[in-house]
């Protein structure tokens, strides 16, 4: 069986591109439509990778991804970030929040700013996961 | 906890924009409400269904439904870049819909403290067969409304909503518990005044030391409420106005040099409120101040 890959993502047409791409290329998709229920999946479902989108209702991809990288057992959950969202943005986000008194967070890994084209999120996506 | 030792916290606000209406100048000014609390602001637009609905010889206009949300979208993501710099939590709705009903939903979803909205832009007759925006809002709401005037528009209002805001009271429960939603955000208040419209049929015909009385009852409860803002650190002064109330409760705004005026707003039915009207949401509709309205109970 191929590995869990939860999608997490307000926009049903991104959610429908990410998961074709994902089945397309052997994986298992899951998805969530904000950081919470995100955040759910993660605990109950134990995926191999997490496409997160930034801008959500609910909750935030900076907020979910803050939670995964300072909970000891959810920390090692790879996590691509997919967004319309500047990578400088959500990393000045971060750094805010940290000088607010906040845990520091390692940078993501990952980061691809939308629109993406589906070779380059499967390549993407096969380089997370090794 | 006791109720009364409950402090009311504006986490979370709803900023409902047409755009054309509600920029990021607008919410800039806003954002003094951090210091009682404020960590997540969610953007939400509501595209009206008839601008994309079914249309004989066209059908759905699908097209115009994506330019409008991406357009929506566009500029989002680029006001949230800059909230989620400071280290703002920042989330999205963009519906198609009515906005009444979207914006009810979104703020149960969402459990926002307050929601922000634009004047509406409907014409007389359109607000007395669809109801206006506000009325609606208010109605299905239990939170606080802001409708919000540029300050650009007004001659009158300069500084931010929360700095000198102006609260009305009839001594109604409705008005009173207004003046407990402010005294809960008494740090953000340079300066509040108080005011009471007495009613000019009360002072005709009677004699001027009735008169006078009806004013000096009116002036002492009205410092009773001055009493509790000074407690909390915030300058407060009282004021007695006489006449109708819409009109004088302007005046007053506008000769205090407020920034916003608070009401509180009871529950009428929405017929009575179409044919008699309410004053809060007159005031709300017609000012040229920001106007916060309180719901009869905030859930």
């Amino acid at each position: 069986m191929g590995k869990k890959v939860l999608v997490v993502d307000d926009d049903p047409d991104v959610r429908l591109f990410n998961t074709t791409v994902l089945e397309e290329n052997g994986y298992l998709p899951l998805e969530a439509e904000n950081g919470e229920e995100g955040l759910q999946m993660i605990k109950s479902e134990k995926p191999d990778l997490v496409i997160l989108d930034v801008l959500m209702p609910r909750q935030s991809g900076i907020r979910l991804y803050r939670e995964l990288k300072t909970n000891a057992s959810l920390r090692d959950v790879k996590v691509l970030i997919l967004s319309g969202i500047a990578k400088k943005t959500f990393l000045r986000s971060q750094q805010a929040l940290t000088e607010f008194g906040e845990s520091q967070v390692p940078e993501p890994e990952f980061y691809l700013e939308k629109p993406v084209d589906a070779d380059i999120l499967a390549a993407t996506i096969k380089k997370t996961l090794g | 906890m006791h109720e009364s030792e409950r402090r009311m916290k504006i986490g979370k606000l709803l900023f409902v924009t047409k755009f054309e209406d509600l920029g990021y100048d607008a919410l800039k000014t806003l954002l003094s409400l951090r210091q009682s609390g404020l960590e997540h602001i969610v953007f939400m637009y509501v595209i009206e269904r008839e601008k994309v609905s079914m249309r004989r010889g066209i059908g759905y206009q699908k097209e115009e439904a994506i330019r409008l949300k991406e357009t929506a979208n566009i500029r989002f993501i680029d006001w949230a870049e800059r909230l989620f710099e400071q280290g703002m939590e920042v989330g999205v709705y963009i519906q198609i819909g009515s906005l009444a009903a979207e914006v009810a939903r979104a703020v149960r979803k969402e459990e926002a403290d307050l929601v922000v909205i634009g004047r509406s832009h409907k014409t007389g007759l359109e607000q007395f067969y669809a109801g206006s925006t506000v009325t609606e809002l208010i109605r299905r709401l239990p939170v606080p409304v802001l409708v919000y005037k540029p300050v650009t528009n007004s001659p009158f209002v300069t500084g931010t909503p929360f700095q000198r805001p102006l609260i009305a009271t009839d001594w109604s429960p409705a008005s009173l518990r207004a003046v407990e939603y402010l005294l809960d955000l008494a740090p953000l208040i340079e300066e509040v005044r108080v005011v009471h419209v007495a009613d000019a049929e009360d002072i005709e015909g009677s004699s001027v030391m009735t008169a006078q009385k009806t004013r000096k009852d009116a002036k002492a409860r009205l410092e009773e409420i001055c009493a509790r803002f000074q407690a909390q650190g915030s300058t407060a002064r009282s004021h007695v106005y006489v006449g109708d109330p819409e009109a004088e409760i302007e005046r007053a705004a506008r000769e205090c040099r407020a920034t916003m005026v608070v009401l509180g707003s009871s529950s009428k039915n929405l017929w009575v409120e179409r044919w008699l009207g309410s004053t809060p949401r007159k005031i709300a509709e017609n000012s040229a101040f920001p106007t916060l309205l309180i719901p009869p109970a905030i859930g």
